[in-house]
């Protein structure tokens, strides 16, 4: 005999989040500070639209073209505007959403009733995750129209690269929120009520927003040691960004300087710091990787503001590049494995959400 | 039809429920009496399919609860002790949600849902669940519990939180299922409430099963083959006289009498009161020395005398 339960309790669950207060309320702030974001944002893009412009009738372009916020701006930048906001208030909400569906069921005595009717106890923990995903998606799909909306009210047009990158966004603000969603879902199962689910779940965001500023400080001197010190017997220096170099010449007795050699001593401390640093840099991705709102800002900045990303990353390296011109690289192929982890952390604790929902004990 | 199958369910080494067998025919209101922890609602979660028995099994109308739940709850009512509902939601947004589950379509579900609440006197209410008193969720209890139509009712505690007409109403509507051929399993600690709706009862002591039979079966072989009546007239009453008559005290210059005997001769005893003229006040079987001798098994787990 067949069972109708996953669309049953999953059209429930999606009636009740949009009749739900908290959700109503939270998702009301997420909508109105992005609007007020968005359209400031607007504004500030047009303004800077005209600024540029005026820059174009007097200078050359390529006189501005090097550097981070003297190109044409972007509409990317709008966005960034409001990216900030969507991480914090995204997450509280997939939190507000998910911490006490299983746990108020225990607490009012649902679950018993639930479960005595034709339903496998999967099509329960299942039907619960789906509603939630379907409101999510309902009310990211609603804020992202809202903001296209905007922009086409103030004379933007994304172009098709932008709008992809947009899309992208999108898509991974949808799965951190989601992140969020299934840790507290996972953490309603575990907890006894629905304040300790809400509390575990709280300790766990918090915990995961700090621990990669955590990390980069002492904690990870820690974990890699402390950086190679610098070579007092070194000769002279150039800077650059962050990279240092380090050459020196002979005086020959005929008068003619030699081609300048490199110091063999800054050339070995180069070496062990772009080691130490590339080392350092590999702890911190893999940090981010475990965190969603990081993962979801290093996306954000990646596909917003390439330009500034780029640099930031070339600050960390002692490759040499000649100011002029920043390297293109394929921000997509870039932000993969940030998009990959968004995928993997919800499908770890819906899972796990699963396997405990599964093995509880109903009574 | 239910049965029971030598179903056993431990816990850290501590069995809630030890071999238990029995089986009750449709037709038939059977009480599961027992004190707290006995394990009568250990058998009614794994009756519904909520828990997994660690030996024997639970068959409705012959089909096995572990191996067909969906099945199973199909055929089942259940109202479990401490019923809950989704407190957001009305009376009948809760029923109508739970109706979607059996697979009822929309005409069957309105009027199904009408039907029932109607019967457990919450038609017209409009406010949220949350805001219902403990009895008007024990009354709505029982709707759910009868929503599918069911083979099987499963009742635990059900007149825990009822008014005089609530309960009332509950034995109506309990009696009036019985009627209709459908089987029901009432699980309760209170041997009056059990005594006024069933017809047979099990009494349950630390999970194993210390007594079983017709409600009249029981009265006698509890109380050694004696019954107790008591009796009540507003005129003086004669003497009795009846082969089963063992002992006959009067007092209160005949208006009362306390009657032991070797089986239910109330009848008897009102035919000769109607013809001596004497109006009865009272003539009822004594059920006190029933509740002690089913009190005594209480905390013993003995077997049945």
């Amino acid at each position: 005999m067949k069972s109708n339960g996953l669309p049953v309790i999953a059209r429930k669950e999606l009636r009740d989040h949009f009749r739900s207060r908290k959700f109503l309320l939270i998702f009301g702030i997420f909508l109105i500070i992005t609007i007020i974001g968005m359209v400031s944002g607007a504004a500030q893009y047009n303004k800077d639209l005209q600024s540029y412009n005026d820059r174009q009738s007097v200078a050359d372009d390529d006189e501005y073209s090097m550097g981070f916020g003297w190109g044409k701006p972007s509409i990317m930048s709008i966005y960034l505007g409001v990216s900030g906001l969507i991480v914090t208030l995204g997450a509280i909400l997939g939190i507000a959403m998910g911490f006490d569906l299983i746990s108020k069921e225990k607490e009012t005595k649902s679950l018993k009733i639930l479960l005595s009717h034709p339903v496998y106890r999967d099509e329960v923990i299942n039907g619960k995750a789906l509603g939630g995903l379907m409101a999510l998606a309902i009310a990211l799909g609603i804020t992202f129209i809202v903001t296209f909306a905007i922009l086409l009210i103030s004379g933007i047009v994304p172009e098709g690269d932008e709008l992809s990158k947009i899309l992208v966004y999108g898509g991974a603000a949808f799965l951190m929120i989601l992140s969020y969603f299934a840790l507290s879902l996972f953490m309603s199962t575990v907890a006894n009520d629905s304040g300790k689910a809400l509390v575990y779940t709280l300790v766990i965001f918090v915990a995961l927003m700090s621990m990669p500023m955590l990390l980069n400080g002492p904690v990870m001197n820690m974990i890699i040691g402390e950086p190679p010190e610098y070579p007092e017997e070194a000769i002279c220096s150039n800077t650059g960004y962050s990279s240092m170099k380090v050459e020196y010449s002979v005086s020959s007795g005929d008068g003619v300087f030699e081609e300048p050699k490199p110091d063999p001593v800054w050339e070995e401390y180069q070496k062990r710091s772009d080691e130490y640093w590339n080392k350092r840099q590999s702890v911190s991705d893999f940090i981010t990787l475990i965190s969603p709102t990081m993962n979801l800002q290093t996306i954000s900045y990646k596909l917003l503001i390439p330009d500034y990303s780029r640099m930031m990353s070339m600050a960390f390296s002692s490759a040499e590049h000649d100011g002029s011109e920043m390297p293109e690289t394929d921000v997509f192929a870039d932000i993969f494995k940030n998009i990959i982890a968004l995928f993997a952390f919800p499908a770890l604790f819906l899972g796990l959400a699963y396997v405990r929902f599964m093995r509880m004990d109903i009574r | 039809m239910i049965t029971f199958d030598h179903l056993s369910k431990e816990y850290n080494g501590v069995y809630a429920v030890n071999d238990l067998s029995l089986e009750i025919p449709g037709g038939e209101i059977f009480g599961l009496l027992g004190p707290n922890g006995a394990g009568k609602s250990t058998t009614i979660l794994m009756l519904t399919g909520l828990i997994e028995p660690t030996a024997g099994r639970c068959l409705i109308d012959g089909i096995e609860v572990a191996k067909k739940p969906i099945e199973v709850k199909h055929r089942i009512g259940y109202m479990p002790e401490d019923v809950g509902f989704y407190t957001n939601l009305s009376a009948s947004e809760n029923l109508d949600f739970f109706a979607r589950l059996y697979g009822l379509d929309a005409s069957a579900r309105r009027s199904r849902i009408d039907e029932l609440l109607s019967l457990v006197n919450l038609d017209g209410v409009e406010k949220l669940v949350g805001g219902y008193s403990k009895g008007m969720r024990q009354r709505l209890g029982i709707a759910k519990a009868l929503l599918n139509d069911p083979a099987v009712i499963i009742l635990d505690e059900p007149t825990a939180n009822l008014d005089p007409q609530g309960v009332a109403d509950y034995r109506r509507i309990i009696k009036q299922m019985a009627a209709d051929g459908k089987t029901v399993l009432v699980s309760s600690h209170i041997l009056s409430e059990v005594s006024m709706v069933c017809t047979s009862i099990g009494v349950l002591s630390q999970g194993k099963l210390v007594a079983e039979g017709t409600w009249k079966d029981l009265t006698r072989v509890l109380q050694g083959e004696q019954v107790t009546i008591l009796v009540e007239t507003r005129d003086s009453m004669p003497e009795f006289s009846h082969p089963d008559l063992i002992t006959a005290e009067y007092s209160n210059e005949q208006h009362e009498a306390v009657i032991t005997a070797r089986s239910d001769i109330r009848d008897d005893i009102a035919d000769t009161l109607r013809e001596t003229d004497v109006m009865i006040r009272q003539l009822t079987l004594d059920r006190s020395t029933l509740e002690q001798a089913i009190l005594s098994y209480y905390n013993t787990g003995d077997e049945q005398p």
